[in-house]
């Protein structure tokens, strides 16, 4: 069965800003694929459509044969467990320590008084010190969170989704914040896990090369529509240029997804 | 989340409101000045001059009696313990009742977006609790503490215990509306990673919410107590204990030299928790 169905699936945020305009697609279990696109294309958008933070303005998602929709309270939390996201900033708690920080990849297995208890005597160092040294960082386990490099911090928020232990491992420009050498690594280490783990992993990259070296299929996304889904070795130049025409990359890329844009609110 | 009742003022369109809403407080302040009656020249007419040096000289010198002093210990600290006890309930009031009062806490933002996405009936409960949360902040806020202390005289007797829930009270809903604007001022970026982990709404809090913003918590906290120990010393005055009970007796016997004992007394105590508060946020 497949894991992720798509149709036509479209957001729209509020004053008609339109981030995806349909999409159909769908994904089989231990899948890996990359989705490429030039900066305001619509990837974050869908990344949080299938992470379950927003839903559908209209189409429709089915995760493991259930229908999002239908989804509320419990069900939904339980359901969002299976997925565990890497973002693009990280979005770690700053004034956290690390364990903390990784151990919160357990809370939705975790009850409510049992992960506040963990807050002043961490329940599962052992776990927390295992994922820390399969992403090469050990060594950082009491730090506060905000005394680490960038590099660091991605680390540690892969680190979460390994204690997380999700079927599928969603991960947002996961490298677009360090450094060419360690970007390839940490592709790799995702790449590792999943195959190891049998997970499902969806990434969006920013850098072409990684998509086209390390996925088996890549998917090209331009306003907010899937426009080429193919093996690697058939993307041509041609399908590249048309796909990032009319864009201008400049450096650092995007970081247009702010939560609110909209003008702040009078009480 | 489309919030209810959004005010937007549009910069770029020519508006008369900014107009309309000048000319209203020129008129609202030309009124008070008028209504008030602030008379400045109270203080250099004879009689009210008269009145003042009565009052200041009959301050001088301060009653430094043993007596005196030993019997203003127990006052003293009856008011730092009502402060210390109402600062804590209205810790236990305005936090819950705080938090709930948090917009995207209880019903914007994106820890409900997909919760409530098709659910109107939920929608309808959350936003229902947001609203009943301020409005509950609100009563307690509007009334003043002076006024709490004097109902709860009258409905649990005279002594410290009305004293320390008036401030419970009244306090409450100033810690409860504040906090609710600190917790709405935070990043939502964690808290979204913490959601899609299938955390729930209250670890979502503790993990995300409360460390972000935990410095500024703690510090307004002490503010208000600070305020708390102020206030717990007037409010003796309607009979609710502490230091204010003295002070009433005093100026009801014109002992004008006790007064200024107590106010001394008042403004050490005053300053040594500044000095406590200073040193606690000196850490974080
Ligand atoms: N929360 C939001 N509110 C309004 N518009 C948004 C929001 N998030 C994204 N957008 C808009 O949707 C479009 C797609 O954004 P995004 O999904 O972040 O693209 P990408 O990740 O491919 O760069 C952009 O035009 C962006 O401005
Ligand atoms: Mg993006």
């Amino acid at each position: 069965m497949e894991q992720y169905r798509l149709e036509k699936v479209a957001k729209v945020f509020s004053r008609q800003q339109i981030a995806l305009a349909g999409i159909d697609l769908s994904v089989r279990p231990g899948e890996k694929i990359a989705f490429i696109g030039p900066s305001g294309a619509g990837k974050t958008t869908l990344f949080r459509l299938l992470n379950l933070t927003l839903r559908p303005s209209s189409g429709r998602l089915w995760l493991d044969g259930d229908d999002v929709e239908k989804l509320h309270g419990k069900r939904l939390r339980e359901t969002r467990r299976k997925i565990g996201t890497v973002y693009q900033q990280h979005n770690l708690v700053p004034r956290l320590k690390v364990i903390h920080n990784v151990l919160s990849g357990r809370l939705g297995r975790w009850s409510t008084a049992g992960s506040l208890f963990s807050l002043l005597r961490p329940l599962d160092v052992e776990s927390a010190h295992q994922a820390l040294k399969q992403v090469g960082i050990e060594e950082k386990i009491f730090t506060r969170t905000d005394e680490l490099s960038g590099g660091q911090q991605q680390r540690v928020a892969i680190a979460r989704v390994l204690i997380q232990n999700p079927e599928i491992v969603l991960a947002d420009e996961p490298v677009s914040s360090v450094d060419p050498s360690l970007a390839t690594a940490i592709v790799r280490l995702l790449i590792e896990i999943s195959r190891d783990m049998h997970k499902t992993l969806l990434v969006n990259l920013h850098s072409v090369d990684l998509a086209l070296e390390f996925f088996p299929r890549v998917i090209g996304i331009k306003n907010g529509a899937a426009v080429f889904d193919l093996t690697p070795e058939k993307i041509t130049d041609g399908l590249l240029e048309d796909l990032y025409s009319g864009h201008f990359p400049q450096n650092g890329e995007d970081d247009i997804t702010d939560e609110n844009p909209s003008p702040p609110v009078l009480q | 989340m489309k919030t209810p009742a959004r005010l937007s003022f549009n910069n770029s369109e020519k508006s008369v409101f900014p107009y309309l809403f000048g000319l209203l407080f020129v008129l609202t302040l030309a009124d008070s000045w008028r209504r008030v009656g602030v008379d400045l020249l109270v203080f250099f007419e004879r009689q009210g001059r008269e009145n003042i040096v009565k009052f200041l000289g009959g301050m001088f010198p301060p009653d430094l009696s043993s007596g005196f002093l030993a019997l203003m210990v127990g006052p003293t600290l009856e008011t730092i313990q009502i402060s210390v006890m109402g600062t804590l309930i209205a810790i236990a009031l305005g936090f819950p009742i705080g938090i709930l009062a948090t917009r995207n806490f209880s019903v914007g933002g994106i820890l409900n977006e997909a919760d409530t996405a098709g659910a109107p009936a939920r929608f309808a409960l959350r936003f229902s609790i947001y609203c009943f949360a301020r409005g509950l902040l609100s009563f307690f806020r509007a009334i003043p503490e002076f006024v709490w202390a004097f109902m709860f005289v009258r409905a649990v007797g005279l002594g410290p215990f009305p004293g320390v829930l008036a401030i419970g009270v009244a306090y409450g809903g100033m810690l409860g509306k504040v906090y609710s604007e600190i917790f709405e001022a935070v990043n939502p970026r964690p808290l979204e990673a913490l959601q899609s982990t299938g955390a729930n709404k209250l670890q979502i809090f503790f993990y995300g919410w409360l460390p972000q913003v935990f410095p500024n918590f703690i510090s307004y906290t002490l503010y208000r107590w600070e305020c708390a120990v102020r206030a717990s010393a007037i409010l003796g005055l309607v009979g609710a204990g502490g230091l204010g009970q003295q002070i009433e007796i005093s100026m009801r016997m014109f002992n004008f030299n006790e007064i200024l004992t107590l106010l001394i007394v008042l403004f050490l105590m005053v300053a040594a928790v500044d000095y406590i508060s200073a040193k606690v946020r000196a850490i974080l």
